[in-house]
């Protein structure tokens, strides 16, 4: 469900290819195999961390934005200045952080 | 060890002492061996604090015999896991220079770990002069175990409700796209997040470990008169296969969502359809799947809509995304077939 929406507020950004991962091994995998703009990592993943795909993300220079439900200070210390999006997150706020992050992957 | 290995003048004379003191203090010391408070007392006269007196709790709660005790010095002793901050306040309460307690982490003998609260207390003679140390430690282990529980149970319901609320937010937003007619606008969020509950019912039912899929289904079923009203218009055949939480809730939706969309177009669109609602556990050279199939009978002739609603979204995109399944949605002519196929629950644990 809450994937759903992040779908749909992607296509409502306009994206036009949007890849859905909900494991940490399915995720590394789409990393390892496409070129991303950029990245939306829910911190949490089925009870495990995903720290491995946003240091897969982070080797490649994907930008990519944490999603949460727990607090912003429970980021791993070296992910601290990454921008988070913590649930439930409203559409304006999705919106302004990826359309950053978009513009950051263009320079 | 080897100065009692070696019996010194030291070890001698510190057996002496406690001698003594159990001929002054008779009953005391019968008392101090008996209590559940681990009890120690040092040599004050010794900079080196060596133990003259352990009772039966102290040494049950650090693993050591008597005799590896005795004669050692008590920080020494305690310098096994507990951190630098704390020897020094340790050294500053055999100073009498902290008089607060001291939350210490120690290690056992067999190097298992324990917290205890230290408090230690001078003992003069009638001079003023401090000739011993007494020194009682409070087994802190189960508090703290306690409250690291606690604190993940927290951040565990803080995670869960955090991820409801961004689901009742998916819920809402897709209703307001789907229709401009209040009516249906509040039929279609109120009917999901009940849906929502019931799955939180169930799991709550068992402490969050996870939940039966027969006792699922019937929950799910229930607002559409599995139990009265179209009993007789189900027929349900599988063991209740214990699910994870994320699966519980993954999948009380979907069947919310197939049993909306049956009465509205499907098999209780009429007087006359039924579904047939039937799971197993398969066995594949990887994993074992879950294979659940939902098939309606003699309801009103099916065809593919010609745009997909938030039901069959849900159904085929979230149960496919969330549980790492596929979902086949196949619209016969003469029933709407709906086959999940999931990796098989193993150990119900995840977030």
């Amino acid at each position: 469900m809450i994937l759903m929406i992040i779908e749909d507020m992607l296509n409502n950004l306009g994206c036009a290819s949007v890849t859905v991962a909900a494991t940490v091994d399915q995720a590394i995998a789409h990393v390892d195999a496409k070129v991303f703009d950029a990245a939306l990592l829910d911190v949490n993943l089925n009870g495990i961390n995903s720290y491995p795909v946003a240091d897969a993300l982070a080797a490649r220079g994907v930008p990519f934005v944490f999603s949460t439900g727990y607090s912003v200070n429970g980021l791993r210390e070296d992910y601290r200045d990454r921008p988070v999006l913590t649930k439930p997150y409203p559409y304006r706020d999705f919106v302004t952080t990826l359309t950053r992050l978009f513009a950051s992957s263009s320079q | 060890m080897s100065k009692i290995n070696n019996k010194s003048d030291e070890q001698k004379s510190a057996e002496a002492d406690v001698d003594s003191f159990r001929k002054e203090l008779g009953p005391f010391v019968v008392a101090a061996e008996k209590t559940r408070m681990a009890m120690v007392f040092t040599d004050a006269n010794d900079p080196d604090n060596p133990i003259i007196f352990a009772n039966l709790s102290f040494l049950s709660l650090t693993g050591y015999d008597r005799e590896e005790v005795l004669g050692q010095s008590f920080r020494s002793l305690m310098a096994r896991g507990a951190s630098p901050e704390a020897l020094v306040q340790l050294e500053a309460a055999f100073a009498g220079r902290f008089d607060q307690d001291l939350d210490l982490h120690y290690r056992r003998k067999d190097g298992s770990e324990f917290w205890a609260d230290v408090f230690i207390s001078p003992v003069c003679e009638e001079s003023g002069k401090v000739v011993q140390h007494f020194i009682s430690l409070v087994d802190l282990t189960k508090g703290k175990q306690e409250q690291a529980h606690s604190k993940m149970l927290i951040e565990e319901l803080n995670h869960r409700v955090k991820n409801t609320l961004s689901t009742v937010q998916s819920i809402a937003w897709h209703a307001l796209r789907s229709s401009s007619d209040p009516e249906v606008i509040r039929e279609s969020i109120e009917s999901r997040i009940f849906a929502l509950s019931r799955s939180h019912d169930l799991l709550t039912r068992e402490n969050w470990q996870g939940a039966g899929l027969l006792d699922l289904v019937n929950a799910a079923l229930e607002p559409f008169g599995v139990a009265n009203g179209r009993a007789e218009r189900f027929e349900i055949v599988g063991q209740n296969t214990r699910l994870p939480p994320k699966a519980t809730l993954a999948l009380g939706i979907a069947i919310h969502e197939l049993a909306t969309n049956a009465v509205k177009y499907g098999a209780f669109s009429n007087e006359t359809g039924s579904i047939h609602i039937t799971w197993a556990i398969e066995p594949t050279p990887a994993m074992n799947r879950l294979i659940l199939s939902w098939r309606e009978k003699d309801g009103p002739p099916v065809a593919a809509p010609v745009r997909k609603g938030f039901g069959s979204q849900v159904i085929e995109r979230g149960l496919a995304h969330e549980l790492e399944g596929t979902v086949h949605l196949e619209y016969k002519a003469d029933g709407l077939v709906c086959t999940i196929d999931i990796p098989a629950p193993q150990a119900a644990h995840d977030g």
